[in-house]
């Protein structure tokens, strides 16, 4: 099958949008995480020294841990929506093309 | 079987070393030194194996495609946990807290731009480097002289820190005169890559990977159980016992000013997606789902790890702060990075000391393997089959010439370890991420979603960012007054990356836009057909096929 046959079907043109769905918000979603942490350590880092409660505790320490989990939740999103959605699109196209993968 | 005098000879001279200087010296672990003996000597067995079923270049490069998504997870966490990030993230949080925390989160927040932007179309393009996919639709000769570059230069920084490190941790845990320690350095790591190739290098790096998950699990457990698993408990007890006190657990003076702290996250972020021996990790796997699957346990696992460091520097500052045997003249025995080393042995004894000790030398090993790997396959894929071979496709020559690339990279280590044994080389980790992401990062991200660049815009954009990227480090304070001893420094900043970073992108855009030739349109033409293959996988199969 051509190439330009491949970029008709409408299973490619739903790929390559299910794919720009995900792949801008959760790249910018780890890059504003990101640098809010390290624009806030440039300009306002008093604020993540402020102890939550009574103890000792900051919220820098609370914010730079969560980043941490924050990166793996991330990744496993999308590890998840790309088995459930962008690969039986990608399936179907190789399918449709004829060729084995 | 031709390499066994070699190996035997290694063995019994580092065995000599160390029973020597055991006998002189009392502080010399003999948990470690046999531990560590038997990590060369499973090590070594595997090289001999992978050897025999080394025979294509898909072999030798990217382990015939036959690794599992898991297998590579961890193979990639391994070549990231370095020691220098262990060692040293433990001792960042040991002297300075929160500062510490700064530096592992941005080793870990490239990771999910990797995962959803570069892993798929890489392993899609690609077939041994990254200059594959940088070059799919360009001129294949300087783009992978650019490319080439790049990785060269990272390798040869993120190396001499790496060899540095290493022989002045086997100095001091293991009694053994520097250059000794470098030489045996350098040369397990040429036998590793030489003769076992990828194979080899990936088990290397998974059981190095296995040894320090556990170890730092079982020092972080230890820590954690004498606070009931609170952190307010550990934080509290250290900001007690910190001469900084509760200055530890708000930034420091790590990151001043807001254009470093910029910088800093950029090289950090950015970088990962541009590491050479990161990125040719992601062809040992069969397919996009493979590689896709690879980035998230390796993200987990480095993720992980990161946590566990953190608990470790503040165990640090509590067992050892306390505790005037592991302090010469108020200074802790060794510096900062052995913060980690020393808690070993607070939390578990000489056992968990040997084991720790093991671990760290196993983990420097693994990581100056796949560095060495990286290197020798820009030299041989990319130099040597463009420029020598001129395209003409012979794996044996390419091979061959891989082979020789590894043992010449292995002598230029070990001599510049040498020359730099007095040098502060914290720095060029630094540098390499920078040049990553400067050079390695744009080129890459732009020729898998940029429709418009060109070949011109590609070589000026990436070596303009790649140059930008060295000089501003040497006239900047790190080279320019630490190293070279001036008075003040040229250019202010010590992380240039958001000045080269933005000349690299700028670079490529302009320099691509305004290339009116027939090649260049031809580049832009061939963008859709590169993209349906970057995206589907079709047409990527017989890449990984021999």
């Amino acid at each position: 099958m051509q190439l330009e046959t491949i970029r008709q079907l409408p299973e490619y043109a739903a790929l390559t949008r299910a794919r720009k769905k995900i792949m801008w918000p959760l790249s910018l979603a780890t890059i504003a995480a990101y640098f809010a942490l390290i624009l806030t350590i440039a300009f306002h880092p008093t604020t993540l020294g402020t102890p939550i409660g009574n103890g000792v505790t900051t919220i820098g320490m609370v914010l730079g841990l969560g980043i941490i989990l924050f990166c793996m939740l991330i990744t496993g999103i999308y590890v998840y929506y790309a088995n459930r959605v962008l690969e039986p699109l990608t399936q179907a196209i190789v399918k449709k093309a004829g060729g084995k993968q | 079987m031709k390499y066994n005098a070699p190996v035997a000879l290694i063995l019994s001279a580092m065995a000599t070393c160390a029973w020597a200087q055991a006998s002189s010296e009392k502080s010399v672990n003999v948990i470690a030194i046999v531990m560590f003996l038997a990590f060369v000597a499973v090590t070594l067995g595997i090289t001999w194996w992978a050897a025999r079923r080394t025979k294509t270049a898909s072999d030798f490069y990217a382990a015939g495609g036959g690794i599992t998504g898991f297998q590579n997870g961890l193979a990639i966490a391994g070549d990231y946990m370095s020691a220098a990030s262990f060692l040293g993230i433990a001792g960042l949080v040991y002297t300075s807290g929160f500062d510490g925390l700064i530096y592992a989160i941005g080793f870990l927040v490239g990771w999910p731009i990797v995962l959803v932007l570069i892993a798929e179309p890489l392993r899609n393009l690609g077939k041994y480097t990254f200059a594959d996919v940088a070059s799919f639709r360009l001129q294949q000769k300087p783009i992978r002289i650019l490319a080439a570059s790049g990785s060269l230069v990272t390798v040869i920084f993120y190396l001499i820190a790496q060899m540095v490190g290493a022989g002045k941790l086997i100095e001091l845990l293991f009694g053994l005169p520097y250059e000794a320690a470098v030489v045996i350095v350098g040369v397990l790591m040429t036998l590793y890559v030489t003769f076992g190739g990828m194979i080899a290098t990936t088990w290397v790096q998974l059981i190095k990977a296995i040894l320090l998950l556990s170890g730092a699990s079982l020092m972080a457990f230890l820590v954690m159980l004498q606070f009931g698993f609170s952190f307010e408990n550990l934080f509290a007890e250290a900001v007690k016992v910190h001469a900084k006190a509760n200055a530890i657990m708000a930034p420091g003076t790590l990151v001043s000013d807001p254009i470093s702290a910029i910088s800093l996250g950029i090289a950090l972020m950015f970088g990962t997606a541009g590491l050479p021996h990161i990125l040719m990790r992601f062809f040992t796997v069969k397919d996009a789902v493979q590689a896709r699957r690879s980035v998230f346990y390796a993200t987990g696992f480095i993720g992980y790890f990161y946590i566990l460091t953190f608990i470790i520097g503040f165990g640090a500052i509590i067992l050892l702060l306390k505790n005037p045997a592991y302090f010469t003249d108020g200074a802790l025995i060794g510096g900062a990075n052995m913060a980690a080393i020393h808690l070993s042995q607070a939390l578990g004894g000489d056992v968990l000391l040997g084991f720790i000790s093991a671990v760290a030398f196993a983990t420097i090993l693994a990581v100056v393997s796949g560095l060495t790997l990286a290197g020798s396959s820009a030299i041989s894929h990319d130099l040597y089959a463009t420029l020598v071979l001129k395209g003409a496709r012979d794996e044996k020559k390419e091979i061959r010439a891989s082979r020789i690339a590894t043992i010449c990279l292995g002598v230029i280590a070990v001599l510049l370890g040498i020359v730099f044994e007095k040098q502060n080389v914290a720095f060029m980790v630094g540098l390499a991420f920078c040049v990553a992401a400067s050079a390695n990062f744009p080129i890459l991200l732009l020729s898998m979603y940029w429709r418009k660049l060109t070949t011109r815009g590609a070589v000026i954009g990436g070596g303009l960012g790649l140059f930008t990227a060295v000089i501003l480090v040497v006239i900047g304070p790190t080279v320019w007054v630490d190293t070279f001893g001036n008075a003040t420094a040229i250019f202010p900043y010590k992380y240039p990356a958001i000045f080269s970073v933005s000349i690299a992108f700028i670079g490529i855009w302009f320099f691509s836009i305004t290339d009116k030739s027939a090649a260049a349109a031809s580049e832009q033409a061939a963008f859709d057909a590169q993209f349906v293959r970057s995206q589907t996988g079709i047409g990527a199969a017989e890449a990984s096929q021999h």
